[in-house]
């Protein structure tokens, strides 16, 4: 090991993930993340994109390898330290998966709960500051009109709001993103992509997002990192993703894609 | 050609050319399924014709035996009135079966929660739900009464014997609904609040029960009933004292019909009370829900 001026925040050396015997998840990947960095993930479905995303803060456990965060090597941590390390990553999904009936203020709290001893998080007691930096980050995200609408009444857009919210409330450092756009239509996605671009760059926070929209990752993304059938196809900035790199990628040829209008296919 | 063989085939394998639509000469089509509630009807009715006549009525005049029934009901339903049970002693023995029906809910609520957490697929390992669910399918197939009688050995009769009875049988029911009700709580949600390191105790209180409670609250008000009449039972048959008791003695020892007709009202009045208020709770949970 030698020593860097700036180590990359996020590692990962040789990660294989098997869930049957025969065919990988993840073959064999590798990449680093330096901090503030804004990634898309891009493939085909089924190609290991939220496998891959789910191995950085062990949702999914790696068959073998190394995911390496902010210096330490994930999977020797124990369960309390798992969860301290949760903390300093957030995560955001395509559905949402909010606690339907309860609130919004409730909802985001919840991302406070890693920092909590068992007996406070099972009560529910947050402190006065929690609460604060709760309203306040609603308040960014626009929603000060919904702080106590139960979720279910709320559109898509704004639950994927409130999701951002309760990432953002647990003061991560990095924030991985499950197909954040997949389920809303093409306004709420341009307005939830620019604000998690707004996002990376006033706070810092490095994102990890993975797309299905080949336009959107062009448009958004620092860089762009390509998986097909769990290995890693293609890691470079957008200006690199040529409509043949695009095809290499979906195993199709580049007419077959549909890769201006999938923001309204996605919508449909 | 081909298509037509293939066509062929395909009316064999149906079940409605096996058997012959004229075995009993009607003239409607004939498939597996009428053929199989016919027989079912025909040996019903064959059974019941065999039992009419070859019972045993031991002398019992069957019309005056249906008049002294609508005597003895005429008797319960329309002239009820006490000797020995006051109307407040009455009431208060109605009491002591709520008690009962209380206590047995709220221990069997208690323990049936923690077990239905471990028996919910969205909280628990498979192989631990598989055995909490079994076991309990095992406890609630005996009934109540056997469950009280079996701890009667321990505990002899009494109520003792009926609150352990009756909590054993209400923890299998209520674990049952509970780990339902916990199951329709996506998986996803439990796994967005363990991504950002909530642990599960955590994720229990905070996602799972809050937006189960409605469910819970309506499930164990049903039991509550359930107990209410078991509590009845258990009184007459185990000697857990309360309002079944007192009918058990009326009706049994004094064969007293007019008392046996005011505890009824008694009870069905009771009954209806707790009906309208669960109705009433659970039009409330609608309303939120």
């Amino acid at each position: 090991m030698t020593p860097e001026t700036s180590n990359p925040l996020l590692e990962l050396k040789n990660v294989i993930k098997y869930y049957n015997r025969t065919t990988p998840a993840l073959a064999d990947i590798s990449f680093s993340i330096m901090d503030g960095q804004f990634i898309s993930i891009i493939g085909p479905s089924g190609s290991g994109k939220s496998t891959l995303l789910r191995c950085i803060n062990r949702m999914i456990e790696v068959s073998s390898g190394e995911v390496c965060f902010d210096g330490v090597i994930t999977s020797q941590l124990k369960k309390r330290d798992l969860r301290k390390l949760r903390t300093k990553i957030g995560m955001i999904f395509q559905h949402y998966n909010l606690v339907d009936r309860l609130t919004v203020i409730e909802n985001v709290l919840h991302g406070r709960l890693g920092y909590k001893s068992t007996m406070a998080g099972v009560l529910g007691r947050y402190s006065q500051e929690e609460k604060m930096q709760a309203h306040r980050i609603i308040n960014i995200l626009g929603l000060h009109d919904q702080v106590y609408q139960r979720c279910d009444q709320l559109s898509g857009g704004q639950k994927q709001r409130v999701g951002i919210a309760r990432a953002l409330v647990q003061n991560p450092r990095m924030i991985l993103c499950d197909e954040p756009i997949s389920s809303l239509d093409p306004n709420s996605s341009k307005i939830i992509m620019d604000l998690l671009r707004s996002i990376s760059r006033e706070m810092g926070i490095t994102f990890i997002v993975n797309l299905h929209q080949v336009n959107v990752a062009l448009k958004y993304s620092d860089r762009i990192i390509g998986v097909n059938k769990g290995k890693l196809v293609l890691d470079g900035s957008p200006d690199q993703l040529t409509t043949e790199r695009i095809s290499d990628i979906y195993g199709s040829t580049a007419k077959d894609l549909m890769t201006d209008s999938e923001e309204r296919y996605a919508a449909g | 050609m081909e298509t037509e063989e293939t066509i062929n085939n395909w009316g064999q394998l149906c079940s409605d050319e096996m058997i012959s639509p004229d075995i009993f000469g009607s003239g409607r089509p004939l498939n597996r399924e009428s053929f199989t509630i016919r027989i079912f009807l025909m040996t019903l009715s064959l059974l019941t014709l065999y039992a009419l006549f070859t019972m045993d009525y031991q002398g019992v005049d069957i019309a005056k035996a249906t008049m002294d029934t609508l005597h003895n009901f005429k008797i319960i339903f329309m002239e009820p009135s006490t000797q020995r049970l006051g109307l407040w002693d009455a009431f208060y023995e109605v009491l002591i079966t709520l008690g009962l029906a209380f206590l047995t809910t709220l221990f069997g609520g208690v323990i049936a929660l923690f077990l239905g957490l471990l028996s919910a697929q969205n909280l628990a390992p498979r192989r631990i739900t598989c055995c909490i669910k079994s076991f309990v399918a095992f406890i609630r197939a005996i009934p109540t009464i056997l469950w009280v009688l079996i701890f009667a050995v321990a505990a002899g009769l009494g109520s003792a014997a009926a609150v352990i009875g009756m909590t054993f049988h209400s923890i299998s029911y209520l674990t049952k609904a509970y780990s339902e009700s916990f199951e329709e709580l996506d998986r996803n949600v439990i796994e967005a609040l363990s991504a950002s390191g909530a642990n599960w105790w955590q994720i229990v209180f905070q996602a799972v029960i809050p937006s189960s409670a409605a469910y819970l609250l309506s499930w164990t008000f049903m039991r509550f009933e359930i107990n209410f009449a078991n509590a009845i039972a258990m009184g007459a048959a185990a000697g857990a004292a309360g309002i079944g008791f007192d009918l058990f003695m009326a009706g049994g020892y004094y064969f007293d019909l007019k008392e046996v007709g005011l505890i009824t009202y008694i009870v069905l009045a009771f009954a209806i009370v707790l009906e309208m208020i669960a109705t009433h709770m659970k039009s409330n949970i609608h309303q939120k829900a």
